[in-house]
């Protein structure tokens, strides 16, 4: 065995022997983090419209003392922690927005063990848990060596296409020597690779000079299932893995009226980007034949597309992050991401993905954190940012 | 009197952003040497009580060290509202306990009153338990007026209505009681007293040595007592109020509403009997006092209200003569 190696090895070692105090130190200083989860939790931030909660972290990151927290022109928060030598940086980003819009009513509940609210999971909680990072380093007395840079990256869900994270990469000034995407949602979630995915949505409108008479005519609800059903005649492989999922349908507001409209969202991911390319001809040729078929307007548009990524399963960044949650009691669930973390290693950064929590009922209203997993879900990020820090994550 | 009034609404009416800046006065209350302590009345609370404990624990004594002491005083819930409180830190209390001497009546009022014996600042802050969007603010707003300045002992919140919002006018948001007993009721007694925007909101904070100077009622009336008794004993000077943006709270039943302006009422006519204003009664005002709030200055509408009555028509000469004849 190489010394590196080996000093590596007794690096690492080092680390996971102080996992179960630091635990215990986390859960004793929860308040802050639980606190500022209910505050930025309540703050609605629907994709496009972060900004509130957007300000409402360049507080916290200003009071928790990091100097100079900007928001840049995609409207991400960020701010740095100058390390002792500041010659690399360790990114640490958690999407601010959520699935749930300005309407629903933006309260969290807080039980003995447990908090209860929309969005607390996703992404709350990981939000809050990005911002506490300095003052958790410095009750647990460490002093990274890196600098360490905080973002909440606002538009990363649905149309936004991880604009957010994709632009705050673009134009970042510090190199970076790895970086972690942080999730409320779930503890022994590890992510190390980003799936090919292409998200669109179909509208089909059928057009003011329709001629109701003729053969097959029928409203916006039958043909649109006429189109779903041929959409599913698009053979789907097994191997590469390839799903196609029909996340939403809108058509018709009545009883007794046939809409004129409909709209279909789907997604695709696939481990293979040819066979995404390829399913995306097939739904254009579909949706150009069903068109002229019936004599309805059907058009496509693309809202979302990212390639598949991934750095290596035996990359020094996953096998250390392998071992902390091991060490912590965590039982890793190799999960690929379609989130941010594309975007941070499609720009060359080797970068995983973590969950904080157990969860129930992800992306509903009452969405739910368990708090006794979350010390430990925490510990695997204070512990892993340490190790990217001593170079242990190094490729 | 109303240009004084005008002038105290413009003096003493704050509003929390005023006290954003929580570093300032944390200093200002050490230089004072004040300490402040936080009371949470409870009975079956579990649902709420845990996230006001968590954020204003978090917040106002380990962030910025403007609270000193944090108690919930609690009359016997059922549920795990003390379990829950507990957990994120509270100093935890049965108002049974307090004073046993005194014995034990069941009431908000009973608990707001023991707080003043069982907690030691100078100031206390009376928070209600069932606040769904508690924030700092409905702390920190109402000590703030208190620290700042010597002359004012007593500080009342009020809040928004923000579906009045987008008309850029908003009413002054009192709740139901508020509107049809409350505020008719001062404007006829104490016109003076109609300044107070929100006189039955349940968070409130006062220097100790005005709190320990009046009776408690244990029920519905402690607000409108308190405010009765300053107001005989101090003035308006005393008072002073803060908003403090929205607050989001349980919607209560009509009946419950009823069973509350009895108990309000209650303690009205005692005051006004013990005033001598029963058995001499004053010529009744005619000008009802309310609010309205624009671009943020806040605005006393007063309405002349005169209940003109007609005799019986027996009375009316021109009556009897068409009677007399028919």
């Amino acid at each position: 065995m190489e010394t590196q190696e080996i000093d590596r090895e007794t690096a690492l070692s080092g680390l996971l022997d102080q996992i179960p105090e630091r635990v215990k130190t986390i859960s004793e200083k929860r308040d802050s983090f639980l606190t500022d989860t209910v505050l930025l939790g309540e703050i609605p931030s629907p994709t496009y419209g972060e900004d509130e909660r957007i300000r409402a972290v360049v507080d916290r990151f200003r009071e928790n003392g990091l100097s100079s927290p900007t928001i840049d022109e995609f409207g991400n928060a960020s701010a740095h922690l100058p390390g002792t030598e500041g010659q690399s940086s360790i990114l640490v980003m958690a999407h601010a927005d959520s699935v749930f819009s300005r309407e629903v009513r933006h309260e969290i509940q807080v039980g003995s063990g447990h908090m209860r609210g929309p969005g607390i999971a996703d992404n709350a909680l990981g939000l809050a848990a990005m911002i506490a990072l300095p003052r958790l380093l410095d009750d647990l007395g460490i002093r990274l060596r890196d600098d360490l840079i905080l973002v909440a990256n606002s538009r990363s869900l649905g149309r936004a296409n991880l604009e957010g994270a994709s632009g705050f990469l673009e134009t970042m000034s510090l190199p970076a020597r790895a970086g972690i995407c942080v999730e409320g949602s779930t503890l022994g979630r590890l992510s190390y690779s980003g799936l090919g995915t292409l998200r669109g949505e179909i509208t089909l409108q059928v057009p003011s000079d329709y001629d109701w008479k003729r053969f097959g005519a029928s409203g916006a609800i039958s043909h649109v299932t006429g189109l779903i059903n041929q959409i599913r005649e698009i053979p789907i492989p097994k191997e590469p893995k390839t799903q196609l999922v029909f996340g939403g349908l809108r058509c018709g507001s009545s009883f007794n009226t046939s809409p004129k409209q409909g709209t279909l969202r789907f997604e695709i991911t696939s481990e293979d980007n040819d066979i995404i390319g390829q399913m995306e001809d097939q739904l254009n040729e579909i949706c150009e034949q069903f068109s002229a078929e019936t004599g309805t307007l059907v058009s496509m548009e693309v809202v979302a597309k990212r390639q598949n990524c991934s750095i290596p399963f035996t990359h020094p960044l996953v096998k250390t992050t392998r071992s902390i949650m091991q060490e912590a009691g965590i039982t890793p669930k190799v999960d690929p991401s379609t989130g941010d973390l594309n975007a941070l290693i499609l720009s060359g950064l080797p970068a995983v993905t973590l969950g904080l929590t157990t969860v129930e009922n992800l992306r509903e209203i009452n969405e739910t954190v368990q708090l006794d997993p979350l010390y430990a879900g925490m510990t695997q990020l204070v512990t892993l940012i340490q190790a990217i820090d001593q170079g242990i994550c190094d490729s | 009197m109303n240009k004084i009034n005008e002038n105290w609404l413009e003096r003493n009416t704050f509003h929390h952003a005023d006290f954003w800046d929580l570093i300032k006065l944390v200093e200002e209350k050490e230089k004072k040497g004040l300490k402040i302590s936080l009371c949470i009345p409870t009975l079956n609370e579990e649902k709420t009580i845990g996230k006001e404990v968590l954020i204003l624990r978090s917040e106002l004594m380990e962030r910025y060290p403007l609270i000193d002491e944090f108690a919930v005083i609690d009359s016997g819930s059922k549920d795990k509202t003390l379990e829950v409180a507990k957990n994120y830190g509270a100093d935890v209390y049965l108002a049974s306990d307090i004073l046993p001497e005194v014995g034990d009546k069941r009431g908000k009022g009973e608990n707001l009153w023991k707080a003043i014996h069982q907690l030691k600042g100078d100031i206390i802050c009376y928070v209600d338990a069932d606040i769904s969007n508690i924030h700092p603010r409905f702390v920190y707003g109402l000590v703030a007026p208190l620290i700042h300045r010597d002359e004012i002992s007593y500080v009342k919140a009020f809040y928004d209505r923000p579906l009045n919002y987008s008309s850029g006018l908003r009413p002054s948001g009192g709740g139901r009681v508020t509107e049809i007993l409350i505020r008719p009721l001062f404007s006829l007694f104490f016109p003076e007293l109609s300044h107070i925007i929100q006189p039955l909101s349940g968070e409130y904070a006062a220097r100790r040595e005005v709190l320990e100077k009046i009776p408690f009622p244990i029920g519905y009336g402690v607000e409108t007592s308190h405010l009765l008794d300053l107001y005989a004993m101090h003035g308006l000077e005393t008072f002073a109020q803060t908003d403090l943006d929205r607050r989001v709270h349980r919607n209560q039943t009509t009946n419950a509403l009823g069973k509350m302006s009895f108990g309000i009422l209650q303690t009205f006519f005692n005051r006004l009997h013990a005033q001598g204003k029963l058995d001499r009664m004053p010529d009744l005002e005619t000008f009802y006092r309310r609010f309205e709030v624009e671009e943020g200055k806040y605005h006393q509408l007063v309405q002349e209200v005169i209940e003109e009555e007609r005799p019986p028509m027996i009375e009316v000469e021109g009556y009897r003569n068409r009677m007399a004849s028919s």
